[in-house]
């Protein structure tokens, strides 16, 4: 049996993480007096947060109740606030049942936006552009993936897989013995086993699950892949340490990340770098790190790994159609101008503005004697033995 | 401890036997042997890894009345046996007069007509952990069947029938 059980006082907010599955509650003596003390700190509202624990059996579950109980009556006014998981899938029932407790305790379900934009990047309008995309750095990692250690028969997760799309190219070129595709948005996994199933391929496993909350043991994959992820969440060491937890010693985590302000193209060099600036300074203000690219290494080498391999590669209008690389950032476009600079409250006039520049990095991509380019790093490295 | 896996015959996916020695000397046992079972009976299904959770809680459950309940010494059987887009695990258990009255006490509580409300009733009493909730809460969480098996003199067979395809979607 291994979990946590932590009081943030800052936050008001308890944590349960792990499995939680005692002969009885006189186990739980330490939990006892961390809720305790949590109880004594706080007032206006406790934040139960159940997000991380994966089991819990009812033994463990009728110590919560009876800190619950507890709670209601030495604080009447006090708000608890339980957090439970939608990847879990008997969270909901069984905490649902704290409600009966008391008109103040809340039971929600954490489910919100994991990074700016989810919601675009997920409606199905956006996939073919993901689909494009895909196609567009697949040219480069097929043959970057081996450099950094993918060989065939390999045991391999690939986390936020989106669409699915990479993992059906890595399945078909490097046959893993394994390949488990995991993300947290069931329309993405749906379009994934539809495809996965049209190709006639039923090897992939796709679930779902909170990259940074994985419900999969330690040490069990010989190959992690996350690509053009780890940028768009808030905290990435979180991420960054569940990869490293679920790769096996000895394995390596394998994560692609971009700097959108080296987005570049001629003609209109110009108008293109100012756009792509914006980029970032809009990806910031959003919380996420368009520019995670190059910091790749730091991270890696903070979160534990040892042995970090990076490279940077160029996607181009020269990779195949140019029609294709004007596809996608029109995309972009759609995206970053239409709806997240619009959500930023950004006036008219910056917004034609940075719209100019992704038509002008268009025009670069089309043109007989132009050049678009759109750099990502791909980093690796290895967990220790 | 034997255990025993087969892909597909005649619906039966895993066996295991463990004495009961064996099995009551650490707690943890059921931890163990839920999660380990749960990963091995959880591919090709939909989500395996929502899945292998869900099941894990399931066997868990059944595992730990087990070990609070069985008459020593002798062996605790496991079976499990799916089919089509449910499980069903038949755990069986040796047992003297007073562990056979235990379950069916447990089993008789576990298909009441108001099970749902029983087993809150029962959870929410802080005062009592009751050892038989396990199986209330699998026919109030997981609306799953149990039954319970006395034709052996000196064993109880506990059968819960369970779908847990929708809940791990």
């Amino acid at each position: 049996m291994s979990f946590t059980v932590r009081f943030d006082a800052n936050n008001q907010e308890i944590v349960l993480a792990g499995a939680i599955r005692p002969h009885s509650g006189d186990e739980l003596i330490e939990v006892r007096r961390t809720l305790d003390h949590a109880l004594d700190a706080v007032s206006g509202a406790l934040y139960l947060n159940a997000k991380r624990l994966v089991q819990l059996n009812n033994a463990g579950f009728h110590e919560v109740v009876t800190f619950v109980r507890r709670a209601c009556r030495q604080k009447p006014d006090l708000r608890i606030v339980v957090i439970t998981s939608s990847y879990v899938g008997w969270q909901e029932r069984k905490f649902s049942l704290l409600r009966q407790l008391g008109p103040n305790v809340v039971v929600e379900q954490y489910d919100k936006a994991f990074y700016p934009g989810q919601s675009v990047l997920e409606d199905s309008r956006f996939i073919p552009v993901l689909r494009t995309q895909t196609k567009l750095t697949w040219r480069h990692e097929r043959k970057i993936l081996p450099r950094h250690g993918l060989q065939p028969g390999m045991t391999v997760a690939d986390v936020c897989c989106g669409i699915g799309d990479f993992a059906v190219l890595l399945y078909k070129e490097f046959q893993p013995a394994r390949l488990l595709a995991i993300d947290h948005a069931p329309q993405s996994l749906a379009y994934a086993r539809r495809v996965a199933t049209d190709f006639g391929i039923d090897a992939i496993e796709y679930v779902q699950g909170d990259a940074a909350s994985l419900l999969i043991d330690d040490n069990q994959f010989d190959f992690v892949t996350c690509r053009h992820s780890v940028q768009v969440f808030d905290r990435p060491e979180l991420i960054l340490k569940e990869l490293y937890r679920v790769c096996k010693p000895g394995g390596r985590v394998y994560i692609t990340n971009e700097k959108n302000s080296h987005c570049l193209g001629e003609p209109r060099a110009e108008s293109i770098q100012w756009t792509y600036n914006e980029v970032a300074r809009l990806w910031a203000y959003f919380k996420g790190d368009i520019e995670f690219g190059p910091k790749s290494r730091r991270y890696l080498c903070d979160a534990g790994f040892d042995d970090v391999r990076m490279e940077s590669f160029m996607v181009t209008n020269l990779d195949g159609d140019p029609q294709d690389f004007a596809d996608v950032v029109a995309a972009w476009e759609g995206f970053f101008a239409g709806q997240m600079a619009v959500q930023r409250g950004d006036s008219a006039e910056f917004i034609a503005r940075f719209r100019q520049g992704f038509q002008d990095h268009i025009f670069a991509a089309l043109h007989p004697k132009g050049y678009a380019g759109w750099p990502i790093w791909a980093a690796s490295a290895r967990k220790p033995r | 401890m034997t255990a025993s896996y087969e892909s597909t015959a005649k619906d039966r996916v895993f066996d295991i036997v463990i004495g009961t020695g064996l099995f009551a000397a650490d707690w943890s046992n059921c931890d163990r042997i839920s999660s380990y079972v749960a990963n091995l009976v959880s591919q090709r299904r939909t989500d395996s890894l929502r899945y292998a959770n869900l099941f894990s809680s399931v066997l868990n459950e059944l595992l730990e009345i087990a070990f609070r309940c069985h008459h020593a010494p002798g062996e605790i059987a496991c079976t499990v046996y799916r089919g089509g887009p449910g499980d069903s695990i038949e755990l069986s258990v040796p047992c003297d007069a007073a562990t056979r009255t235990f379950y069916e006490s447990a089993v008789a509580e576990a298909c009441r007509a108001d099970v749902a409300e029983h087993f809150v009733k029962t959870m929410l009493d802080e005062h009592r952990f009751d050892p038989q909730i396990g199986l209330m809460a699998l026919a109030a969480d997981y609306q799953a069947k149990v039954a319970l098996d006395v034709s052996s003199s000196d064993r109880v067979t506990i059968i819960v029938d369970f779908v847990l395809d929708e809940l791990a979607r």
